[in-house]
């Protein structure tokens, strides 16, 4: 059986083919079907008028996509008539995809760049931002398991790797091992599903570089109302300077007991507004220790909107979409109670098969005590003002397997003088066998 | 002491069709054609709900969590298969929490097992051929003779997990098959006149439906599957049309139709615009699709 599978995977199950692959006939069961002779080769044909060109230009700009012409590509033709290929066992290996993400990017003052995404761009210049590989299989009847992994050029980082279950009565769900939280929408996802190139900064200040994740094991129920609502509740480790910077943090005392973990819980709500229109609403909390001191504790509460347009009762290639955060932080510390609001907001339009633009807001408040007046702190000394980023985005997809993205920003903490401009241009290519993702 | 029996018969009255409800096999299917076809066989006794519509492209679907309440409470899942619902159906299988409907339990059927494949490629494949299906074309409910196999198929998954119903299920696609080649012997008839003649399709989807009528298709819109049309290969495909006298140019109805349109207006060639299938909030049937397929085929000179 012919496979999608990167090669180092599809190698080991099929011989190597240098011939382009025929296009057979293959029949699994027996059918009165007939044959068809293979199409023949275009023949010698004349000359286009240039008002034909021209108006076939239009035409195609019409259906959206006037592109660079490539090199003329082989017809595809009607099945050949031949003899039934011999096809493998179907395979027991896992799906595989490898996922890159490059960037070529400019600021205009890189050492005062405040990017918090652990894949985001940060350097002048070229910038790998990840190497995905993802794999993902049924284990049995009862699970099925998920890995991300993630390469820098000097390491690899095991983003997630978790089983979960597929049958547990109750409509419930068990999920185990090295996992994103699913706090908000944004949170649980991976750098391939973004519109933009970097992570909203409010994910970076408020879990981390890489988001909020751990090893630990979640919970979730789909109810059984009318509508789409899920309760999520996971326990996660509360230690990782890059994972929950709010907790524990980079120190870790160690788990005493249960509130030395971090636990989550989680509302997801659905509403599809007649067949276009889709809502989406959740609200979560995060709870756990941080390490200002013993006993001292922090909270994040969030809510999420999502708001997209897409025509599915006729024809449109069209999607626009609205989606919003917001965070809220409290954090005991010694003689006092810190919060901050955090948020981003992005709007998204495709508007054809291969174009969208996007563009997105982020927030940061200062930190302030109970009173509300101003507090230094220690996360992030710095940060002692309102902060503000707007982004601008034009995404192109040669294909849903590569994508182009240029994305301008201007950054304005205002405890700095001058505002930090950037400039992203990314590239991102996928391959193999993908899973699907979540809506 | 007479109302006491009374209430006891309203009250087994009231339990009746609560008891008809439970007997309901729950059908969940992809696409709409397969829900009619679901349909067609389980009839009254089966509650069928298709996950999308036909004036969408089932390629890419939203994983739009209400769905998975359906999969949620569905004795049975109907795919297409080959990797058509790869994009979004996996999703919504794992969050529905029903172990009844995951690859592997009898409660999952996929359809493309019933049905000869057409356009599976023999060697390494990959996507530089565009957005190719390694295990062979997926849009083989375009073929009624195909239809019927995948009818007889889920009639007796239907009677494996609903032993109580099985003869129902077996009549029910006996019956489908019987309507459908009694039409047709018609519909043939009707499209004799296509036999052998150069077709345009937009998408390779189109494979089945040739294999059915006898068309040839010679070129496609698509440069490559899911790759959308360039101006040089739209002008290729212009002068092949010209050239080899092609009659039609289809394409599914969720498909931009711009640039078919401009190379109908510049050759002989008609564009036929195909439903992706029944419309089932109208009621249509399975075999009201194929009778529109065919009577938007008719026209072609």
């Amino acid at each position: 059986m012919a496979s999608l599978m990167p090669a180092v995977v599809a190698g080991a199950q099929q011989p190597p083919a240098q011939a382009p692959p025929a296009v057979q006939q293959a029949p699994a069961v027996a059918a009165p079907v007939e044959e068809v002779p293979a199409a023949p080769e275009p023949a010698a044909v004349p000359e286009l008028s240039a008002g034909d060109e021209a108006a076939l230009r239009e035409a195609l700009a019409a259906d959206a996509d006037a592109d660079p012409a490539p090199e003329p590509p082989p017809i595809a033709t009607a099945p050949a008539p031949g003899p039934a290929p011999i096809r493998s066992a179907p395979s027991l290996n896992p799906d595989i995809s490898l996922i890159a993400d490059f960037a070529l990017a400019a600021f205009s003052d890189v050492d005062r760049s405040r990017q918090s995404g652990a894949h985001d761009p940060v350097a002048n210049g070229f910038n790998l931002q990840q190497l995905e590989l993802s794999v993902g299989a049924a284990v049995d009847p009862y699970f099925r398991f998920d890995a991300n992994l993630v390469f820098g050029l000097f390491g690899v980082e095991i983003e997630e790797a978790y089983a979960t279950t597929l049958g547990l009565p109750h409509r419930l769900q068990l999920r185990a091992g090295q996992f994103l939280t699913r706090f908000g929408r944004r949170n649980p996802t991976h750098p391939h599903t973004w519109y933009f190139v970097d992570q909203p900064f409010a994910l970076g200040r408020v879990f981390g570089a890489e988001g909020a994740r751990g090893l630990g094991a979640e919970l979730s129920w789909l109810s059984s109302l009318p509508w789409y609502l899920e309760l999520v509740t996971s326990t996660q480790m509360a230690a990782g300077e890059a994972s929950a910077r709010s907790f524990y943090g980079g120190s870790d005392p160690g788990v005493r007991g249960p509130l030395d973990l971090q636990q989550l819980l989680a509302i997801k709500q659905f509403f599809p507004l007649g067949d276009d229109w889709s809502l989406s609403w959740g609200i979560s909390g995060a709870f756990g220790p941080n390490g200002s001191g013993r006993g001292n504790r922090s909270e994040i509460f969030g809510s999420d909107l999502y708001l997209k347009w897409r025509p599915i009762s006729r024809q449109s290639v069209q999607v626009v979409s609205l989606h919003t955060e917001w965070f809220y932080r409290r954090r005991q510390v010694p003689e006092a109670v810190l919060q901050d609001v955090d948020s981003f907001s992005e709007v998204f339009w495709r508007f054809t098969q291969r174009w969208a633009v996007a563009a997105r807001h982020d927030y940061g408040s200062p930190i302030w005590d109970s009173e509300l007046a101003r507090q230094p702190d220690e996360l992030d000394p710095d940060w002692t003002d309102h902060r503000h980023r707007f982004a601008a985005n034009v995404t192109f997809w040669p294909t849903e397997f590569s994508r182009l993205r240029l994305q301008p920003s201007i950054d304005l903490p205002l405890w700095q003088d001058d505002p930090i401009y950037a400039v992203f241009l990314a590239f991102e290519v996928v391959t193999g066998a993908h899973g699907s993702h979540p809506f | 002491m007479t109302t006491r029996p009374l209430a006891l018969t309203l009250f087994l009255a009231a339990l009746m069709p609560a008891q008809a409800a439970l007997a309901e096999l729950r059908v969940v299917t992809t696409t709409s054609d397969l829900a009619a076809i679901a349909k067609a066989v389980g009839g009254d006794r089966v509650e069928v709900t298709a996950l999308s519509l036909h004036t969408q492209d089932p390629h890419f679907v939203d994983a739009r969590p209400h769905l998975t309440l359906a999969l949620a409470r569905a004795d049975l899942l109907l795919q297409v298969g080959l990797e058509l619902e790869v994009g979004w159906l996996p999703t919504l299988q794992t969050g529905s929490r029903n172990a009844r409907i995951q690859r592997g339990a009898p409660g999952h059927l996929d359809c493309s097992q019933l049905v000869a494949r057409l356009e599976v490629p023999t060697g390494r494949v990959d996507r530089s051929m565009g957005d190719v299906h390694p295990g062979g074309s997926p849009h083989y409910l375009m073929d009624p003779r195909r239809a019927e196999k995948v009818a007889a198929g889920v009639a007796e998954r239907m009677a494996k997990l609903d032993a109580g119903l099985a003869a129902h299920y077996r009549a029910g696609a006996a019956r489908f098959a019987k309507a459908l080649r009694s039409a047709r012997g018609g519909w043939e008839k009707r499209l004799a006149k296509l036999r052998g003649k150069p077709v345009i399709a937009y998408h390779r989807s189109f494979a089945y439906l040739a294999d059915w009528l006898g068309l040839r298709v010679v070129a496609h819109v698509e440069p490559k599957p899911g790759v959308s049309p360039n101006p040089r290969h739209i002008a290729h495909v212009l002068m092949l049309t010209r050239s080899q006298g092609v009659r039609a140019i289809l394409q599914e109805s969720y498909y931009p139709a711009n640039a078919s349109r401009a190379l109908a207006e510049r050759s002989s060639a008609q564009l036929v615009i195909i439903p992706g299938g029944p419309d089932m909030r109208r009621g249509e049937s399975y075999l009201d699709f194929v009778a529109a397929l065919v009577g938007r085929l008719e026209t072609l000179p």
